[in-house]
């Protein structure tokens, strides 16, 4: 069986938040749960790289281990998923997960805690394939139609990646033997990229220096 | 001539990979080679780490300075959806430490603390029995509890033992109740458990503030309490040791309530309002804080209501009925007994009885009669 994994690439995420749009649209989240995010660092300094992150589909899921209800479970592709019927909303998973991909909607009082929410793979869960409940509790299912998840599927850069993991990682080792041959040979450096002074520009810009 | 051709070029290629292979190489020769460039890059990027750990290597910088990061310095980067809850972090590395301790260390410890505790009192009763009222029943009773502080005392005693029963079902009931529950069933429970935890939770913290308030005064260390410490509260030997209206175990008992409590009671109002930006770190800890605390205190209150139970005669009538026995009173708490004899409050059983109710009208009329 093939094994999912999702792979953001930082030299081609432009920030769009195509990905998070994307998902929310597909899977129809309540309000206040994003199942994906896009995070920047070093928003506006040299060496500026943003991120989608969202759950990661852990071999060895933290959420799952500490779940006081264990309502998570793992398919044959590898995706990690929940049962909204067994979970109580407590939070622990939320603790625990290092990507913060749990999500809770807060429309209870006092902001308590509802069911859990997060990252599917668009693969659905454990009720009947493309059933309204489905589409009500977990969003699309586009595992089940030989899709793959939407966020990926519409990043404009294909920045995200998603699928089999071994398809993924080649994907991504070709793209870095030829980064590293261009940086190699014709001096591209991807690290300094930002730093170097623009050499057709005489303008505004090289003048600050 | 032709024939030198392929061997010429085999040789070239064996010196300039032996080159490549050494990186010892004559540089005279200034020929852009990429390939091999590169390969002899990733050979030296796949050398193990200096001892610093850092390495050229961009992205593995990144992500150690990223893990390294502290609470102060989170967030790290900027998202446009910083209402989500896990905001700008990548990775939270705490999440992970909070996992381990939860079941490598909260789960199993925890577990084992409070086995040993039922498990030793259940020991201690077997070999000590029940700690009985020497004297044997006296005639007359001593005013204990008022009906406010029973109140109180029941109020925070039943608070305390739902809180305790429902967050033991969400730290063991993976381990304990689901196995044999099944998911539904057991799904219910936890829910019914973490619904009743958060609805009775803050009540605690004001049951907490009533017992500080009416039980402050009396429980305040003196003099004779390093004696009751030093000679085990009377449990070896059989001698009682005197003490006042609390002796020196209650005293510690009470402190140990207000301010192991007061810390459970606080840090489980920051996991119950997760509305005031408080983030992941700081209700992991919180979280830490709120079960060790609780399961300090719980193993405390098993032999709390273990004495005052099955453990001792005579115990229990004080915040049962509000009248303690003079007896008892004399064996457990003489300066205070003794005091109040003084004063002369103590108080017939008959009245007693007669006051609760404990008496039937056809005995008072018996009574009258004769």
């Amino acid at each position: 069986m093939a094994r999912m994994k999702f792979y953001c690439d930082a030299e081609r995420c432009i920030e769009c938040n195509g990905c998070v749009t994307a998902c929310k649209n597909e899977n129809e989240v309540p309000w206040g749960v994003n199942r994906r995010r896009v995070v920047t660092i070093k928003d506006g300094e040299p060496g500026e790289r943003s991120l989608s992150v969202a759950c990661m589909h852990c071999s060895d899921a933290p959420c799952a281990a500490v779940c006081p209800v264990d309502c998570f479970y793992t398919t044959d592709d590898g995706v990690v998923l929940h049962d909204k019927d067994i979970c109580i909303g407590c939070g622990y998973c939320f603790y625990a997960c290092p990507f913060g991909a749990p999500q809770f909607p807060d429309n209870g009082a006092f902001a308590t805690r509802g069911k859990m929410d997060k990252c599917t793979f668009c693969a659905g869960g454990p009720v009947e394939d493309h059933s309204a409940d489905e589409q009500r509790k977990y969003g699309a299912n586009r595992l089940a139609e030989g899709k793959l998840p939407l966020c990926a599927e519409m990043c404009s850069t294909k920045a995200l990646l998603a699928g089999d993991a071994d398809v993924v990682s080649e994907i991504y080792r070709k793209r870095v033997v030829y980064r590293g041959a261009s940086v190699l040979s014709r001096g591209v450096s991807y690290q300094n990229a930002t730093l170097r002074a623009p050499s057709g520009l005489k303008g505004k810009a090289s003048s600050r220096e | 001539m032709h024939r030198l051709w392929p061997g010429l070029v085999l040789l070239l290629c064996l010196c300039s990979s032996l080159n490549v292979a050494g990186q010892t190489g004559s540089e005279g020769i200034a020929v852009p080679n990429p390939g091999s460039e590169l390969w002899r890059e990733v050979r030296q990027r796949s050398q193990p780490l200096p001892p610093g750990g850092q390495s050229e290597a961009p992205g593995l910088a990144l992500l150690q300075e990223i893990r390294q990061r502290r609470l102060s310095e989170m967030p790290v980067g900027r998202s446009q959806l910083a209402g989500s809850g896990a905001g700008a972090v990548f990775i939270n590395s705490l999440g992970d430490t909070w996992r381990r301790l939860r079941m490598e260390r909260l789960v199993p410890i925890g577990g084992y603390l409070l086995g040993g505790a039922l498990l030793l009192v259940l020991l201690f009763y077997l070999i000590r029995g029940r700690v009985p009222i020497r004297a044997g029943r006296s005639q007359h009773k001593l005013y204990r509890y008022s009906p406010y502080e029973r109140l109180i005392h029941w109020f925070i005693a039943f608070n305390f033992i739902l809180l305790a029963l429902s967050g033991l079902i969400l730290l063991f009931g993976r381990s304990l109740l689901l196995p044999w529950m099944g998911p539904q069933l057991f799904s219910a429970v936890a829910s019914a458990s973490k619904e009743g935890h958060n609805l009775f939770g803050p009540l605690f913290l004001l049951a907490l503030a009533l017992i500080f308030l009416q039980f402050v005064r009396r429980n305040i260390y003196q003099k004779g309490d390093l004696t009751w410490l030093l000679r085990g509260g009377g449990v070896i030997g059989k001698k009682h040791v005197p003490s006042n209206f609390f002796n020196m175990g209650e005293k510690t008992m009470f402190w140990m309530l207000i301010l192991v409590g007061g810390v459970t009671a606080l840090s489980g109002l920051v996991l119950l309002f997760p509305l005031f930006g408080q983030g992941r770190e700081l209700m992991a800890l919180s979280h830490l804080a709120h079960a060790v605390t609780a399961i300090v205190m719980i193993t405390v209150i098993i032999g709390h209501i273990y004495i005052g139970t099955i453990g001792m005669e005579g115990a229990l009538e004080g915040m049962r009925t509000g009248y303690c026995d003079l007896n008892w009173a004399r064996e457990h708490h003489d300066w205070w007994a003794q005091k109040c004899e003084e004063r002369g409050e103590t108080v017939s059983a008959e009245d007693v009885a007669r006051a609760r109710g404990e008496v039937s009208p056809a005995h008072i009329a018996e009574e009258r009669g004769r």
